[in-house]
């Protein structure tokens, strides 16, 4: 736990400066306090366990392994994990529903149970209890514990994917905040829309939409290609990652290049546009993970895999990527229309929650379009780990409205994160390089999650009151 | 702070063009911080990097971007054209359809920055000797007709790299300083993206460095 915690210190991560920006309370810290105060105040075990599943829930085991921090004593709150273990396993509905909040504020807290409800009204202030009970920065907690919660939570997984018509509201409740790695490609592929909620007819659908592809490659790619469209995937494939071992092999570039070129064809509207090809790799990585579980993926040789694996593998990283990208189309369009308004929506949005930043930014001459265009267009691929750019997916792929929207949010929130050493820097150019090459190497899933926290909590506050970017299109320079 | 990066005399905004591939950031990686990768991404969008260097005991400070190549980013890119003095426009020596867009590409310049702006034509991958396919003296001349400079380089193996920023910064600040002589600057801290496309506002810096220490 210690050298988590000096990690965490290295890591740059600023979890006070983080929270601080908006003048509310803060999100994650308040659920703690209300277990405390239950307990201070000798009030019933029950109201007590629930304040602690809360906790438990949402912050993973911030409770246990967090507990110099807090100052509930440890036997209390081991005898309540075990408590809390065991209510995960009896009512995994039950704790679907404290996740319904951390998604899906005000229609999940009309849902929460009784006692939690309680629990909000006695403990929250006005605006605090609209935010679901975050977790300060997550930290990575003690393996052990780590490994006891990601276990249950998997268990939740098989079996919600084992009912007969998949609930994917609730699917995407407990998958907003993290997916265990070995529920991740089935979810996806439920998340995206592609494999249908109805397991009697997935088999059908996996098997037809396999074959589908292959007729595809054939049409297209087999026969005479665009020559520009070609041209420019094929420049652009060799340089994606560079530096990791398994996207050098032919086999995995060809197969990049052949989904990017059959999308950019059935796609004439925006084509393919540098930047896509970044998006694949999630999907590929996440399937490829399937196919090999457990393997060593940088340097895997894809070779190994059966032609029927890979196939898989290619075919479902096409679908989902489709899907994936119906909802941002308007990104790649002429001109790149969606991404100059959400950059327009961005700068709005930053000069209202942080006048500051803005004016800093501004009176340094920087132009939001100028770092922020790459966020959006590669969805931040470019700017956080590949591991991070998977665990922020499961949250994009959980946004129950398509993510379009929420992923501004989690531009702004990004934005936000270096906001003490961006007012640090004195000039255009060291606000620029700064921008460009933000040092998110160390970063985790767990940055990802108070990332994604500060999002929803960003959109919660914004975008749920229209006002607050109806001038987005107005300059203010 | 308060190194010596922090202090120059002059900053010119030099924009890099060209089609998708033909090197130009690995030249701005060369250039401002001598390395190199054998595969670097694909440039989103833009990207932007600073070297100063010294011209008559003047510090330069060269702010460079680099854009993406790909047609669909000009609508984009083109927005940072504005107040770049100096265009190094980049074509592979081995890909002969990247020397045919060098047209589109001045066109693109003409449209969308200051008419005053000093181009370099840049023939890069110089170190691909058997894959030539533009010869040496039909750039040459090419550029000439044009009234742009020209030098082949190689970001791989470094060749002619340095020459090529030092030149074309070296004819910015003979221009701005002779210029200077003529219209005294305002004395402005430059703004990148404040004002529109002019050779002027890049020059005005001279001020800072006296009042700065």
């Amino acid at each position: 736990m210690e050298s988590y915690q000096v990690e965490y210190d290295k890591n740059g991560l600023l979890p006070d400066t983080f929270w601080r920006t908006p003048q509310r309370a803060l999100p994650g810290r308040p659920c703690q306090r209300v277990g405390q105060e239950e307990v201070m105040s000798g009030s019933s075990y029950q109201q007590f366990q629930a304040s602690v599943n809360d906790a438990w829930d949402l912050g993973d085991d911030d409770i246990i392994s967090g507990i110099a921090e807090t100052k509930i004593s440890k036997a209390i709150s081991q005898t309540a994990a075990l408590n809390v273990i065991n209510s995960h396993r009896n009512s995994s509905k039950n704790v679907n529903k404290s996740d319904v909040k951390e998604s899906d504020g005000v229609k999940g807290r009309e849902e929460v149970s009784e006692v939690r409800k309680n629990e909000v009204r006695k403990g929250g202030g006005a605006g605090l209890r609209h935010y679901p009970g975050r977790p300060r920065p997550v930290r990575p907690s003690a393996l052990s514990s780590r490994e006891e919660s990601s276990e249950s939570k998997l268990e939740r997984f098989q079996q919600l994917h084992e009912i007969a018509v998949v609930n994917l509201d609730e699917l995407k409740q407990i998958s907003w905040s993290g997916i265990p790695v070995k529920a991740r490609a089935v979810t996806w592929r439920l998340l995206a829309g592609y494999l249908p909620a109805n397991s009697e007819r997935r088999a059908e659908t996996l098997e037809r939409k396999r074959a589908d592809y292959k007729h595809l490659v054939r049409q297209y790619y087999e026969s005479e290609r665009d020559d520009d469209t070609y041209r420019q995937i094929h420049i652009d494939i060799p340089r994606m990652s560079p530096l990791v071992a398994l996207f050098q092999q032919h086999t995995v570039q060809v197969m990049f290049e052949r989904i990017l070129y059959i999308w950019a064809i059935r796609h004439p509207a925006s084509g393919y546009v540098q930047g896509i090809n970044d998006l694949v790799t999630p999907f590929f990585m996440v399937f490829l993970q399937e196919a090999a579980p457990g393997e060593e993926l940088d340097n895997y040789p894809l070779d190994k895999l059966t032609e029927e694996q890979r196939d898989i593998i290619e075919a479902d990283s096409f679908w989902c990527l489709s899907k994936f990208l119906d909802s941002i189309q308007d990104n790649y369009i002429f001109a790149q229309l969606g991404i100059q308004y959400k950059v327009n929506q961005l700068k709005e949005l930053i000069r209202r929650i942080d006048l500051p930043l803005h004016e800093h930014l501004q009176s340094h001459g920087v132009d939001y379009l100028q770092f922020s265009f790459r966020w959006m267009n590669n969805l931040l691929t470019r700017e956080i780990p590949l591991p991070c750019t998977i665990r922020l997916w499961d949250t994009y792929l959980a946004e129950s409205d398509g993510f379009a929207i929420f992923q501004l949010y989690v531009c702004a929130a990004f934005l936000l994160h270096w906001r003490e050493r961006l007012m640090l820097e004195r000039d255009f150019q060291g606000l620029m390089i700064l921008l460009q090459n933000v040092p998110t190497q160390n970063w985790t899933d767990s940055n990802i999650s108070v990332l994604v926290a500060e999002a929803y909590r960003l959109k919660f506050a914004f975008a749920d009151a229209p006002n607050h970017l109806q001038s987005a299109g107005k300059s203010d320079r | 702070m308060g190194t010596r990066e922090d202090e120059y005399d002059y900053l010119f905004k030099v924009v890099l063009i060209g089609d998708s591939g033909v090197g130009k950031s690995s030249l701005l990686s060369r250039f401002t911080r001598n390395e190199f990768n054998l595969e670097s991404k694909s440039t989103i969008g833009v990207e932007f990097a600073t070297r100063s260097i010294e011209v008559d005991g003047k510090t330069i400070k060269a702010q460079i971007w680099d854009t993406a190549g790909q047609e669909r980013y000009r609508a984009i890119t083109s927005a940072y054209y504005r107040g770049a003095v100096g265009a190094l426009l980049v074509y592979d020596i081995a890909k002969h359809l990247s020397y045919e867009n060098v047209e589109r590409w001045l066109r693109e310049l003409r449209d969308h920055a200051d008419q005053n702006i000093l181009i370099m034509l840049v023939g890069n991958k110089s170190d691909l000797r058997h894959l030539r396919s533009i010869p040496t003296e039909e750039a040459k001349a090419f550029a000439e007709q044009n009234g742009l400079s020209f030098i082949e380089t190689s970001a791989l193996d470094s060749t002619n790299v340095e020459p090529a920023f030092q030149n074309i910064l070296t004819e910015i600040y003979r221009i701005v300083s002779q210029r200077q002589m003529r219209d005294p600057p305002e004395g402005d801290v430059i703004r990148p993206d404040a004002e529109p496309a002019d050779v002027r506002p890049s020059q005005a810096d001279s001020v800072r460095k006296q009042c700065c220490q």
